[in-house]
């Protein structure tokens, strides 16, 4: 039988929906009428009527339910006027044989549950008998749609006369007899549910599964029903209850069903009694339907499992008053769904895998949540997932399919919920797990696990940690065999590098041995990256053996080989900071150099000056050999010189050919201005630099600067460029004023005028232009400095008399 | 006649004995109409009163006076001939005259009344008393019908009906009704259990039909008439499904069984199940049950018990509670005729074959009466 012909419209079914109600309005009106007039026989049969537009074939669900609902509404009066008149003693039993003459089954039937009803209420004695009678009866209606709503209307009738005593009560019937009649109200229903499913054509069946989605409720309200029972203890929930809902759930053998009802029982039933009854619930799970969604019915028990025992966790602590039962300690949680879901994958063979991962990662969840303390659990887990996948010989999960998604997901709950990777380290089967995926998954969680030990600021203190950590994330330290032959996009790269590069902090042991020992184990692992990731991860583990110095240094009074170990961590600088120069890069070997000349000057181990000046003498060579470009020449030189500027750990001997090397490359450099800046530039290191000689004092070697000024002068002046010339014109005044104030006596206020004079000589000369703007600017700012000194003069007497600006 | 002069020149009454306290019964007359009239069973006294009162004063002349107790049987196609089964006659008064009004008493003692009164439409079955006093022109009578009801005891044997039937590859079930006799205020309850269903069936009934069959041989006439229709079931049932049946009988017209009253005529009825699909198709069978009429008495302590109603799906009745299957109808494996057990022998009618046919009938709108194939 069609559930609702094809043909009708919504229109159609609009106009079929009024024309019944407009019938139910006479009819309800008429039947009103004759109780009024204590007719009840023809007010019977106006009910009837009223009842016999229920037997449409013609309704949508939605539609009938409309109509359903105005025709109930309306027994409701009839309810109320036979019960009070059989409360005033009129005789039920002939009023419920003589509904019982209702031709067609539809009316009679719910004329009978009205009767019926107020049967019970006034004769509470015949309880039982009239329940099972009237869920009996009901079966004379095979008809899904009508069906369904007939036995909902008994389940609503019903509702509050049910028996819900625990003891056998000859009179009134007890919990049991609810159950039964629940029960079985609740089989055929499904079955009518189930029924819609295999009836009409079969290109119908979308609107048929919608149509059954819409109904659904009816079917889920009986166990509703069971679910309010008080009496139900768990024993009868056990013993009756459950395995009746599951018996008559299984073997319906429908997806939908199977589905609906599943969820419908975790969500209406209390968590103790899922906790009492997992097994049997679990191994009905396995014998559903393979289209059912397995995966979603235990990834729901497991949340709410889960939120229980947190919330009952979250009470009062053991012991205190208020504290909720949790989980029994009897009810091994973990175990019993670990395997049961073992079960459940071994019987659904066609279950896809990123289901069956799906249930380890909610596996995993109730293992954190339910025994944050058992890590054991949690790796369990994991190793299921890897014998799984061992089983069903899976190689290698291509990035973004659905298992590896789901997979992602399972390993990062371990990552987000211990927020600290040397628990995840712990996991024995973390690593194998992760080898499964391609190189883009590795990839992604690698990130992620770093992302997460910079989020939590995890410091990882062994070297066997770090070299885990890093073989975890081997797909960002260095190139892998499966990884594809593409381009990365730099930027994304750049930024996968800093984070490694921000890892390395993390790396901090306790002690500075194991420091060492970690990172040397780190570099062992970087320096297998490959040239274009060593710029990115060697220098931090530089500034991490830097650094490891300095601690070294500070432990000078409890370690004796601290100077020893200084000059191993050098070495060990000295070699990586090499092998960055091998992967030819010129200006960050020069810097980590000059860094580390400075730190070596800083520690003053046995023999720093040695290892300085090769430090410095690297960094030379790199300038020579290395840096061609004259903006960068310019940049490294004057990080050389500034580097130099400040470092006091050289004797003489070895001060002076650095000093004299700078102001060489200095003078040396290709482009004029870049001269004339650079050797300005020198004159600071014969002024405020220091050596060994000068006993960390600046030796300011006025003739020297006057000399390198001088230079600079003449270099400027060759510049043919006149706006250049004039900038560095200002610069050089600005270095002049510099030393001047810092007291440098061969510095005269004539000088300066000179120089102020030739500025303001050629400054008119130049076109406007942004940069002339900027020069005019700059000039403008220096003699700003100049008047306000001339205004104020400082107490100590630089005179600046004679300054004409 | 009295226009004439020298009409009716008498009335003659009857009164029964105990008359007010005895009980009525409707009964059809022949032009359809319902009357009511006393109530007497079989073996009872009909005595009472006759009054003959005199229109005029005088005197009535007369060749004399009876009463007769006749129990008849009419074919309405054979008028002429009525078949009396009973006549009991009294002598009221020797002939001679009539002076003055006259009451006689008359008794008919245990007076043997075998069959019940019928309305049919064919036949009449009726009692009656009829006064004649016999002149030599025209006779003054007065006729005073009388209702019969024949009561039987509890039937020695009442099994149940049980069988099962079908159409093959097409639809089996087994049914039961949990006797094969029921009186008149009787419930037949029993139950439709599905074994296989290849039809998309739209409801099923349950028919009361009364088979009246009159005349003999070549003069047969039989006439079916549907007292009741009963919907037992609203849409399709897939296999397993089994389905109540409750029809309670005294709301409706029926009369007990009658079978070859006086050789004249026989009054059956048949409980007919009939099952309707989606393209109208019928499928129907007919199994005759037997109607008796149970004493008032014995019906009182059997209502005695009040808390119970007899009419309740008593627990035998019940069927398996385990769910039943539910898949689509069309992959259940066929029923193989010969696995099935036999029908259970207790219908009347043949019982050899394991599956009984039923009758498919093509839609053809309501064909409320079905052809009877048994009949000549």
């Amino acid at each position: 039988m069609p559930m609702t012909p094809a043909i009708t419209g919504v229109e159609e079914q609009e106009k079929l929906l009024e024309d019944a109600i407009g019938v139910v309005k006479v009819q309800a009106f008429q039947m009103k009428h004759c109780l009024d007039k204590s007719k009840l026989m023809d007010a019977l049969k106006h009910a009837s009527t009223m009842l016999g537009e229920l037997r449409t074939s013609l309704l949508s669900p939605k539609s009938y339910y409309e109509l359903y609902m105005a025709i109930t509404d309306e027994l409701r009066h009839l309810e109320l006027y036979l019960l009070d008149e059989f409360q005033k003693g009129r005789k039920v039993t002939d009023l419920y044989e003589l509904v019982q003459y209702v031709g067609n089954i539809v009316p009679r039937l719910y004329l009978l549950i009205t009767v019926g009803l107020v049967y019970i209420k006034t004769t509470p004695g015949l309880k039982r008998d009239l329940l099972r009678d009237l869920v009996e009866m009901c079966r004379g209606v095979q008809h899904p749609l009508r069906g369904l709503f007939l036995r909902n209307y008994l389940l609503q009738c019903t509702r509050n006369i049910l028996p819900d005593v625990a003891e056998e009560d000859d009179e009134d019937g007890s919990v049991r007899d609810s159950i039964d009649f629940v029960l079985m109200n609740f089989a055929e229903m499904n079955k009518l549910w189930v029924r819609m499913q295999h009836q009409g054509h079969t290109r119908d069946r979308e609107r048929r599964e919608r149509e059954r989605e819409e109904l659904r409720i009816l079917v889920g309200t009986n166990l509703v029903r069971l679910s309010q029972l008080e009496s139900v203890t768990l024993e009868k929930y056990k013993k009756l209850v459950l395995p009746g809902i599951l018996e008559q759930v299984v073997s319906c053998r429908d997806a939908i069903a199977q589905e609906y009802l599943m969820e419908c029982i975790i969500q209406v039933f209390p968590d103790e009694f899922h906790l009492q009854t997992l097994n049997a619930f679990l191994k009905s799970c396995a014998e559903l339907q393979n289209g059912v969604n397995v995966k979603n019915i235990i990834i729901s028990l497991i949340d709410r499992l889960a939120a229980f025992s947190q919330r009952s966790d979250g009470v009062g602590g053991p012991g205190s008053p208020n504290q909720v039962p949790g989980i029994p300690q009897d009810v091994k949680l973990f175990d019993v769904f670990s395997d049961q879901i073992a079960i459940i994958i071994q019987t659904r063979q066609d279950m896809p895998p990123e289901d069956i991962v799906s249930l380890q990662v909610a596996l995993i969840n109730l293992a954190h949540k339910c025994y944050p303390d058992r890590v054991n659990y949690v790796d369990k887990v994991l190793l299921t997932t890897v014998q799984i996948f061992q089983k069903q010989n899976v190689d290698k999960l291509e990035y973004n399919s659905a298992v590896s998604r789901e997979l992602v997901r399972l390993m990062k709950i371990p990552v987000d919920n211990y927020k600290n990777i040397l628990i995840v380290l712990k996991l024995e089967h973390f690593a194998p797990l992760l080898d499964y995926f391609d190189y883009e998954g590795r990839k992604l969680l690698a990130i992620y696990i770093i992302t997460n030990i910079l989020e939590n600021e995890t410091l990882i203190p062994t070297q066997e940690q770090v070299d885990a950590v890093l073989s975890m994330v081997s797909p960002l330290v260095q190139d892998q065999p499966d990884q594809p032959n593409i381009e990365e996009d730099p930027e994304d790269f750049a930024e996968e590098q800093g984070l490694l590069g921000r890892l390395i902090h993390h790396f901090k042991s306790e002690t500075a041995d194991q420091q060492y020992m970690i990172l040397s184990a780190a570099r062992k692992h970087f320096s297998a990256g490959g040239n274009k990731r060593i710029k990115y991860t060697l220098p931090p583990i530089v500034f991490q053996a830097y650094q490891l110095a300095f601690i070294y240094k500070g432990l000078k009074d409890q370690d004796e080989m601290w100077q020893k170990k200084c000059q191993k961590i050098f070495q060990f600088c000295h070699a990586t900071i090499t092998a960055l120069m091998k992967a030819e890069l010129a200006e960050l070997p020069l810097r980590l150099f000059l860094q580390g000349a400075i730190a070596i000057g800083e520690i003053r181990f046995d023999n720093f000056e040695m290892v300085a000046y090769e430090f410095m003498s690297q960094a030379f060579s790199i300038y020579e050999d290395e840096i061609s470009d004259s903006k960068a020449q310019l940049a490294a030189i004057t990080l050389i010189i500034a580097t130099f500027e400040q470092m006091s750990c050289f004797c003489e001997e070895n001060a002076e050919p650095i000093r004299n090397q700078c102001v060489l490359y200095a003078s040396k450099l290709l482009r004029k201005p870049d001269q004339c800046r650079g050797i300005a530039t020198c004159s600071h290191i014969f002024w405020s630099g220091k050596s060994l000689a000068t006993g960390g004092k600046e030796m300011q070697n006025r003739f020297k600067v006057l000399d390198c000024l001088r230079k600079g002068i003449r270099i400027a002046s060759q510049c043919m460029d006149t706006s250049v010339q004039v900038q560095l014109y200002v610069e050089l005044l600005n270095h002049y004023i510099y030393f001047y104030e810092k007291g440098n006596t061969t510095f005269t206020v004539d000088i300066v005028n000179q120089v102020i004079a030739k500025i303001k000589e050629e400054l008119p000369n130049l076109e406007v232009s942004e940069e002339t703007e900027q020069i005019q600017k700059h000039l403008a700012n220096t003699l700003e400095h100049l008047r306000n000194r001339m205004e104020s003069p400082e107490a100590d007497g630089l005179s600046y008399q004679g300054l004409i600006l | 006649m009295s226009f004439f002069g020298f009409g009716q020149s008498a009335d003659i009454e009857i009164t029964l004995d105990g008359a007010e306290t005895r009980k009525t019964a409707d009964i059809k007359s022949e032009d359809g109409k319902k009357e009511r009239h006393l109530l007497y069973y079989d073996g009872e006294t009909v005595s009472g009163k006759i009054n003959i009162s005199l229109r005029k004063a005088g005197k009535l002349e007369h060749q004399g006076v009876k009463v007769e107790f006749i129990g008849q049987i009419e074919l309405y196609y054979d008028r002429g001939n009525h078949h009396e089964f009973t006549s009991l006659v009294k002598e009221l008064a020797r002939p001679g005259e009539l002076t003055h009004n006259t009451v006689y008493t008359f008794e008919f003692a245990n007076v043997e009344k075998p069959f019940e009164s019928y309305t049919g439409s064919n036949v009449r079955l009726r009692y009656f008393l009829k006064v004649t006093i016999v002149r030599r022109l025209s006779d003054i009578v007065k006729e005073l019908e009388l209702v019969v009801h024949t009561l039987s005891s509890y039937p020695d044997m009442n099994n149940p009906i049980k069988m099962e039937v079908g159409i093959e590859d097409c639809l089996h079930i087994e049914f039961e009704y949990n006797k094969s006799k029921y009186h008149l205020k009787d419930v037949i309850v029993g139950k439709i259990y599905f074994l296989l269903v290849r039809i998309k069936i739209k409801h099923m009934e349950i028919a009361i039909i009364k088979r009246e069959t009159t005349g003999s041989g070549p003069h047969t006439f039989t006439e079916n008439e549907t007292i009741a229709k009963y919907e037992i079931m609203d849409g399709a049932p897939v296999r397993g499904e089994s389905i109540p049946i409750r029809v309670f009988l005294a709301g409706y017209d029926l009369a007990p069984t009658m079978r070859d009253i006086n050789k004249k005529f026989s009054v059956r009825y048949y409980l007919n199940l009939v099952l309707m699909d989606e393209e109208d198709r019928r499928y129907f069978k007919q199994q005759e049950i037997t109607l008796w009429r149970k004493g008032e008495k014995s019906r009182k302590s059997q209502t005695a018990s009040p808390h119970m109603p007899s009419h309740l799906v008593s627990a035998e009745t019940g069927f398996p509670q385990g769910a039943a299957q539910n898949g689509p109808p069309s992959v259940t494996p066929p029923v193989q005729s010969g696995q099935l057990p036999s029908a259970n022998i207790t219908n009347v009618e043949d019982a050899q074959a394991p599956i009984e046919s039923m009758t498919r009938e093509e839609g053809d709108g309501e064909g409320a009466k079905e052809v009877n194939s048994e009949s000549n």
